[in-house]
């Protein structure tokens, strides 16, 4: 409750509150009373005695301006608390109790707000007598339907929560779980609505007061004020102005906290989302062009969040040729994500980013938006972890595919068409002319995901991006999945980025990996390298933390003490030393470089990497890894 | 695969938990129907972990929210130490229940946002009026302060943070079976470990009996005493876990070993042990339902449901022409 809910929310709750109070203490301010003709010379304007001037029988217009406010605010909250005590009951009944209940309940209310309501406001208006207790029950009564409507479905979405069934298994009664797990959530958007439905209100009550239709003169409302003043307009406008704003502004409030209130609903921000504010800039820098596909140096992405800046990426730098497989491991928060999308221009507009991005010698980083599509696609595919995401829910598998052909190869409808139809059968798909017109969600998981890989190779990419790939499939479609992006690389000589957070995947089908934490490179170098023999702590924690079939059964994991760390204040020296067994005073001052081991490509950020001697009993047993590398290298299938 | 029968279920007195033909259906509209789980039966001895391992649609969750009753199952027995757990109602049911209890998937959904963990926690003890007095004790066991925990609510833990809260609640009334639905698939590795750990102590602390569900055959292995492979709603093996890991019999148990990448064991590659994809549970395969999928599939598979029966010591099989083990070295 304690976030920012904006200047316009305190302002429109100040309003609420103040037209509310002056409606409550009118008897005791100090105007005339709002019946008390001839206060001051008849339609004179705003002035020090009257200041929202008199009208045409010379009475105040403030104080029947702020009388008129007991009868809309009245009417608004009176009739929003009937509709909430009739909808809400039977609203929570129909959510949780479902089946017949629900049925009979969501019938009779959907005949109910089949009726033209002002209609039937009209109607029973003129018929029963125009008074404050008749408008306020018809409005209230009015609501109904959409108050049980809407409780109805915020219920529903509680009520499937684990947590309910959770209390269920605990053994608590039914009743209970209503007051105690469903009601809390449910208040919060139906506390919203109430604001809303009580502007709704008010603008309805002034539209009968406007045609005569609600509490009767000489009892003051600002529909009625706004329908005496009409005939005013000319020689005094204010005497229908002042009940305009009035009205105006009170509707406005109601609306504008209605919908603040809405975003209370997610209790769920880690207050690391992005801002509008742009994050302090990186100066522009060019390093030495090597001669390789994809060269990524010092990569650097900053943007700014509720609670400080982060660091997401933090001065990555590889290389990456041609038939190879980098992975890029870590754990969540460790900015593989983001590397990716930083490398691809995918950002947020907000953040800010630095370094180099070389494709066959072009500085990426240098391009403009524009130039940037034209690469993305010919030059870079990219398939994500959730395949029904990146598909279009509402075009044909055929359309999709075929639009990066036309758009990037300049194909004709037929060509594309054949030519989509050849790639969704290189990706396995069987009987893929009648799949390309099918819908994405007439699709299994697997089958999604093989066709946004055939969408990112159908331009023939230098290098692919797949960000968890296989993250969201089965196991058994998992397999089938990574041979396929490894059967194609193999085709068609490109390199691929793989982003995965499993272990065992890397191992299996990567050529080179780098380990990332908290935005940094830790350790990287040639898979089977640093699987074998990981020199960095944390590399090794995380092989033994993970459980292998290998295993024997009840085999006690290597725990790493405590939680990634907090990306917006990042201590001092190595993020890792919280958590590290190894780590002392100079970790704690320093954050340890990239040290090169060996080799250019084998590197590690440690003061104490582990040594050869000392991983003997504990990282993953190598024979297997190197067995898998080589079968990897050899086309693996 | 895809075997029914009860063969290897044990004798009643040697068991706490015992699940004989459970059968759960769900309406799929237009008339049709989720076979969820058809005709499945397991048992589970005291202070035994079963391992429950399948991909999605297999049946594996709808069997564990069986076991609870939520909702009953279609038909079958499920059996507490000799109580007939179908056959309760109302009061006598509720009372029964909280002696099975469960850990789910997604940490966050498992948590009311709106209660503060003391709640949360001590929710169990409130409803049975038990002194509340054990809830510090627990959430020392589960690895928490309680002094700063407990005042806090469920959206400022992480998401392992909210597992330990969610296994609070579960032992707080002291359980006999717990249930725990994919406890860790949500969680970076380095918390996934320091989660099962905790379940492995808390299990001889508390000498609880676990139904251990979970997708990876991996985190199956590490923490079950048995594991029950499931293939769209239907048993394919039964064994204990070195063996089963070691000697799997059943074609889908080879294809889901094969399919880890690691994996070990010297099986030829994945693809050559399974093709194609699940096909939907509202219109499973007749005779053996893994049929469609399996490279040794022949004609009497689709004529003849296989039934399920021993091949080792306590490995139980529903296949009719299942690879031939090793010999046990």
């Amino acid at each position: 409750m304690r976030r920012r809910q904006g200047l316009g929310f305190w302002l429109a709750l100040g309003w609420i509150g103040l037209i509310l109070l002056a409606a409550l203490l009118a008897d005791l301010l100090p105007f005339a009373r709002y019946d008390e003709t001839l206060a001051g010379p008849p339609q004179s304007g705003p002035s020090a005695a009257h200041p929202f001037g008199t009208d045409g029988l010379g009475r105040d217009v403030l104080s029947r301006v702020v009388y008129g406010a007991r009868v809309s605010l009245g009417v608004g909250i009176g009739a929003v608390l009937l509709g909430l005590g009739i909808g809400a009951p039977l609203g929570i009944l129909a959510g949780y109790r479902r089946k017949a209940a629900d049925a009979v309940i969501m019938a009779v209310n959907d005949v109910a707000q089949a009726f033209p309501a002002l209609v039937f406001a009209l109607a029973v208006v003129a018929f029963a007598g125009a008074n404050l207790r008749n408008v306020l029950i018809v409005l209230g009564v009015l609501g109904v339907p959409s108050w049980v409507r809407l409780i109805r479905g915020a219920t529903l979405t509680f009520a499937e929560r684990e947590f309910v069934l959770a209390a269920r298994v605990l053994g608590t009664r039914d009743r209970r779980i209503l007051w105690r797990e469903i009601v809390p959530n449910v208040a919060v958007p139906a506390a919203s609505y109430a604001f809303i439905g009580m502007a709704v209100v008010v603008v309805a009550e002034g539209s009968l007061a406007f045609l005569g239709l609600s509490v009767q003169a000489p009892t003051p409302t600002w529909g009625g004020l706004i329908n005496e003043g009409r005939t005013l307009m000319e020689t005094a406008p204010h005497v229908v102005l002042a009940p305009s704003i009035a009205m105006f502004l009170t509707v406005l409030s109601f609306n504008l906290v209605g919908d603040r209130l809405r975003s209370l609903t997610d209790v769920r921000e880690s207050g690391l989302e992005p801002v509008r504010q742009a994050a302090p800039a990186l100066p522009a820098t060019t390093h030495p062009v090597r001669d390789v596909l994809l060269q990524v140096e010092d990569l650097r992405t900053h943007f700014v969040t509720p609670r400080g800046l982060v660091k997401a990426v933090d001065g990555v730098s590889f290389t990456l040729e041609r038939g190879r497989t980098l992975a890029i491991v870590g754990e969540s928060g460790s900015g593989k994500s983001m590397l990716i999308r930083s490398i691809l221009g995918l950002l947020p507009g907000t953040s800010v980013r630095g370094g180099n991005v070389y494709l066959a010698g072009d500085d990426l980083t240098s391009y403009t938006a524009a130039e940037m599509r034209s690469v993305l696609g010919p030059r870079l595919g990219t398939v994500f972890q959730d395949p029904m995401t990146a598909l279009n829910p509402v075009r044909t598998i055929g359309t999709q595919v075929m639009e990066p052909l036309r758009v990037h190869m300049s194909l004709t409808r037929r060509q594309a068409r054949a030519e989509a139809a050849k790639l969704l059968a290189s990706v396995g798909i069987p009987d893929p002319v009648r799949i390309l017109r099918r819908y994405p969600h007439q699709l299994s998981g697997g089958m999604r995901q093989r066709v946004t890989i055939a969408m990112a190779l159908s331009c023939r990419p230098d290098v692919l991006f797949a960000d968890e790939p296989t993250t969201a499939l089965d196991v058994t479609i998992q397999d089938q999945v990574l041979r396929l992006l490894h059967r194609q690389r193999e085709e068609r000589d490109m390199a691929v980025v793989l982003v995965s957070h499993d272990l065992s995947v890397v191992a299996r089908w990567a050529d080179e990996v780098i380990v990332m934490y908290a935005g940094k490179v830790v350790e990287r170098g040639p898979a089977a390298e640093v699987f074998a023999r990981p020199r960095m702590p944390y590399t090794e924690a995380l092989l033994q933390a993970a459980p292998r079939l290998t295993d024997p059964v009840h085999h006690r994991l290597r725990v790493i003490p405590g939680r990634p760390p907090d990306l917006v204040d990042l201590p001092e020296g190595c993020a890792f030393r919280a958590r590290c067994a190894y780590a002392d005073e100079r970790c704690e001052r320093e954050a340890p470089p990239l040290f090169e081991d060996g080799h250019d490509r084998r590197r590690y950020a440690c003061w104490h990497p582990r040594t050869q001697a000392q991983d003997g009993t504990a990282a993953a047993p190598s024979s297997d890894v190197t067995d898998v590398a080589e079968g990897a290298e050899s086309g693996g299938r | 695969m895809a075997g029914s029968g009860s063969a290897h279920l044990r004798p009643r007195d040697e068991v706490l938990l015992r699940v004989e033909d459970l059968v759960v259906e769900f309406p799929a509209g237009r008339g049709r129907t989720v076979r969820a789980v058809s005709g499945v039966s397991f048992d589970l001895a005291r202070g035994e972990t079963l391992g429950i391992v399948g991909e999605s649609g297999c049946g594996k969750s709808s069997a564990a929210r069986a076991l609870v009753q939520l909702p009953p199952p279609r038909s079958g027995s499920v059996r507490l130490d000799g109580l007939e757990l179908t056959e309760l109602r109302g009061e006598a049911l509720r009372r029964t229940r909280r002696r099975l209890q469960m850990i789910f998937q997604d940490p966050i959904s498992s948590l009311n946002p709106r209660r503060r963990v003391r709640e949360i926690v001590g929710e169990g003890p409130r409803v049975w009026d038990l002194p509340g007095d054990r809830v510090d004790e627990v959430l020392e066991a589960v690895g928490l302060d309680p002094a700063t925990a407990a005042v806090r609510r469920p959206h400022e833990f992480s998401g392992g943070q909210c597992q330990r809260i969610s296994i609070a609640r579960a032992l707080i009334l002291d359980p006999e079976v717990v249930i725990c639905d994919e406890p860790v698939s949500a969680l970076d590795v380095s918390v996934q470990a320091q989660i099962l750990g905790l379940l492995e102590d808390l299990k001889d602390r508390y000498r609880l009996t676990l139904v251990f569900i979970a997708h990876d055959l991996a985190v199956v292995k590490n923490v079950s005493d048995r594991i029950m492979v499931m293939y769209l709603g239907k048993v394919c093996e039964l064994a204990p876990s070195a063996d089963l890991i070691s000697r799997p019999a059943h074609p889908y148990t080879r294809a889901l070993i094969a399919s880890i990448p690691g994996g070990g064991l010297d099986l030829p590659p994945a693809d050559q042990l399974i093709s194609g994809e699940p096909p939907s549970p509202v219109s499973p395969p007749t005779g053996c339902r893994f049929r469609t999928r399996c490279p040794r599939a022949a004609a009497r598979c689709a004529e003849e449901e296989p039934r399920i029966r021993r091949i080792g010591a306590d490995h139980w099989l529903a296949c009719h022409y299942p690879e031939t083990p090793p010999a046990p070295a």
